[in-house]
């Protein structure tokens, strides 16, 4: 029963029920008053004036004139259409369709409603008008009441018929609409459930059928999509962090065992001290890296965009690895349309191009060419391209590229952590952009293209 | 240098006061916040090492606030295992003068605590810069040394300016990175490297005396000293 109060649909149904009774009340209660009033009173009227009348018929043709006058009335009237008593000042009747005068009249002049025998035996609720007529004779003119009875039993029955009806159609109405409601919330229900059991696959079921419920159904299944592809981002992390960290520290760790274990002479311990430093070296390097991910990732370096010009952002990027690549004898260029402004964060750009050309620069060979591009395109969105004619990436590889710890079996040999590729494409991302990974016949294109800059952004 | 290093945790707290005092400084240690504020305001230091995260869930950067509003101006270095922009922006904003993020080399520790030293002591706008018979003219921007004119890029003369304003003391590839290309994240590659091998390649002739010197596991020093 409680759980039927606090259904949600069913209180409502019933609220909406009792406001409809309340109506048919508020209805029903002046009409009753408006007619006890106007029509009780307007009888009484109409009867003082037919006792006013029979009194100025005995006033001209005396006792025996009105006998006689009440006499034909009583013979013309169709029965209880009016009740008349003619008595003497002993209330002995004279004329009239009453058996005897009402013992429970009161005993003064005016109107009263009381129940009266007639001439038939018939027991009536009549309104009864006295008057008392110069030597000593009383007049009764009265109606029976009784007779708007059918008519008044007729409003109760239609007006009982019409509670009744709102009250069956407000009760069933209200069943059908909560066990509907119900059917649907608990689909809803069971999904969230088998959700929070862990199985984010589940989704809501919708109908198509476009109302409230299916669309916030559509927009819970949207926000499921989102949390669902956020999960695996984040246990395809865990288990990379679990195994790219492992690695090194288990590097570290025998290290320090066998030492523990050999001791060998200072020298060759400080040596692999200072190994076993580089080790944790690295492990920061990877936290840093993977902290630096999560930073962009969460997007809250957003707030900070600010117009930036990316073709001097990469041009100081290049001018950094310039002596770099001179040094390997890497043919070096840098080429742009001008101008080429987005809304973005300055550092985060400038360490996505030093990630492009710190790949390129490890994987070409000496004397190999990088190329770094920058141009707005037609549409407004600029695009930054770092090619180099070195081994690219197969194709079966480019789509996991940019996936964290992903290191192509070209690269297994070389310094880094697998996470350069992952950054790029976290800040392209950021800043509303994309990365593709193309082949240059031979070698790797990369190539970022970031939105249109809203120009609104302060400079 | 006098240094007060206000630091919780007793074995970072032990290895950098060894490593300061092999290093020539005097070095005060304050296990909280409430030692070390009273500490860094009853005697003068030339450097303070501020740990964030305090017993008491006391933050670093409060006890800072706290100094600056005294009107403290010792140069404050920040210890801190947050390494978020926005962290360290916060630290700089409160008032500290410079930011370490935990796990440092110690020679990335001395190497700063050297800079935000000497920069208590000269702050003033030279108009030149020497090292040896190196010169360098902050306003004609002309680099020479003894009678030869060196041609530098913008940037290497950023660099080399960085270099010899922090003379004689360790500057790390972090620091050159931070202060000469504005970059704080890191180069996989050795990037820094080439640029001071270029710039030396400009600097030391075949018969010349060598100015910059590689600092093992640090960084550089300039000095015309051998």
């Amino acid at each position: 029963m409680n759980r039927l109060i606090r259904s949600s649909a069913l209180t409502w149904a019933l609220g909406y029920l009792l406001l409809g009774l309340a109506a048919l009340v508020a209805f029903a209660v002046p009409l009753w008053y408006a007619w006890n009033v106007s029509i009780f009173s307007g009888r009484e009227e109409i009867l003082r004036d037919d006792a006013q009348r029979l009194t100025e018929v005995f006033a001209h043709d005396g006792v025996a004139g009105l006998t006689a006058h009440i006499k034909a009335r009583v013979a013309m009237q169709i029965a209880a259409e009016r009740t008349l008593l003619l008595t003497d000042s002993a209330y002995r009747p004279l004329a009239g369709n009453l058996a005897a005068w009402p013992r429970q009249l009161p005993d003064t002049a005016g109107v009263h409603a009381v129940m009266v025998d007639d001439l038939a035996g018939q027991h009536t609720h009549t309104l009864l008008v006295r008057s008392t007529l110069p030597g000593g004779y009383h007049l009764l003119v009265g109606r029976d009441l009784s007779l708007f009875l059918p008519l008044e039993r007729r409003f109760a029955w239609g007006l009982t018929a019409a509670v009744t009806f709102l009250f069956v159609v407000g009760v069933v109405g209200a069943i059908l609409m909560r066990r509907e409601l119900l059917v649907q919330v608990e689909g809803i229900r069971q999904t969230v459930a088998a959700i929070m059991q862990g199985d984010l696959r589940h989704r809501l079921p919708t109908r198509g059928s476009g109302d409230e419920l299916d669309t916030l159904s559509r927009t819970l299944n949207g926000m499921l999509d989102h949390i669902e592809h956020l999960i695996a981002g984040i246990s395809n992390v865990s288990n990379s962090i679990a195994h790219d960290l492992r690695t090194p520290l288990a590097e570290l760790r025998s290290r320090l065992e066998e030492l523990t274990l050999t001791r060998p002479s200072p020298a060759e311990t400080f040596a692999e001290i200072e190994a076993a430093v580089a080790d944790v070296d690295r492990v920061m390097r990877i936290f840093t890296a993977l902290l630096r991910l999560a930073e962009i990732d969460s997007g809250a370096r957003r707030s900070g965009f600010v117009r930036v010009d990316a073709a001097a952002v990469a041009a100081e990027v290049v001018e950094f690895y310039e002596p770099a690549a001179e040094q390997k004898g890497v043919v070096f260029s840098f080429q742009t349309s001008g101008e080429a402004a987005v809304a973005g964060d300055p550092v985060l750009l400038a360490q996505a191009v030093s990630n492009l050309i710190d790949n390129s620069l490890k994987s070409v060979s000496e004397r190999g060419a990088i190329s770094v591009r920058v141009g707005a395109r037609a549409d407004g969105s600029v695009e930054i391209a770092v090619s180099d004619d070195g081994p690219g990436i197969p194709d079966a590889d480019k789509p996991k590229a940019a996936e964290r710890f992903f290191r192509g079996d070209a690269s297994r040999g070389t310094p880094g952590v697998g996470l350069g590729l992952s950054i790029v494409d976290a800040v392209a991302k950021l800043h509303g952009g994309v990365l593709h990974l193309l082949d240059n016949h031979p070698g790797l294109i990369a190539r970022m293209v970031l939105p249109a800059g809203p120009l609104r952004v302060p400079a | 240098m006098k240094i007060l290093i206000v630091e919780d945790n007793e074995r970072v707290a032990r290895f950098v006061m060894r490593g300061l005092r092999e290093s020539g400084h005097t070095v005060q240690h304050a296990g909280d916040g409430r030692d070390g504020l009273f500490l860094a305001s009853s005697e003068p230091h030339d450097v303070i090492i501020m740990d964030r995260m305090l017993p008491g869930n006391v933050d670093g950067l409060a006890i800072i606030e706290a100094l600056r509003k005294s009107g403290n101006r010792t140069p404050i270095l920040i210890l801190s295992a947050l390494n978020d922009v926005d962290e360290r922006i916060r630290g700089l904003r409160s008032g500290g003068d410079d930011y370490l993020t935990k796990p440092f080399a110690f020679g990335e520790l001395l190497a700063r605590v050297d800079a935000l030293g000497r920069r208590s002591v000269e702050q003033g706008a030279e108009r030149t810069l020497q090292v040896g018979d190196l010169r360098m003219d902050l306003l004609s921007r002309r680099v020479t040394r003894g009678a030869r004119a060196i041609t530098l890029q913008p940037r290497e003369f950023k660099l080399l300016e960085y270099l010899m304003r922090h003379a004689d003391q360790v500057v790390t590839r972090t620091m050159l990175l931070e202060a000469v290309w504005d970059y704080n994240f890191d180069p996989q590659t050795n990037v820094v490297d080439v640029h001071i091998s270029k710039l030396r390649a400009k600097l030391e002739h075949d018969s010349e005396q060598p100015l910059v010197r590689t600092v093992r596991n640090a960084g550089y020093m300039m000095s015309a000293h051998e």
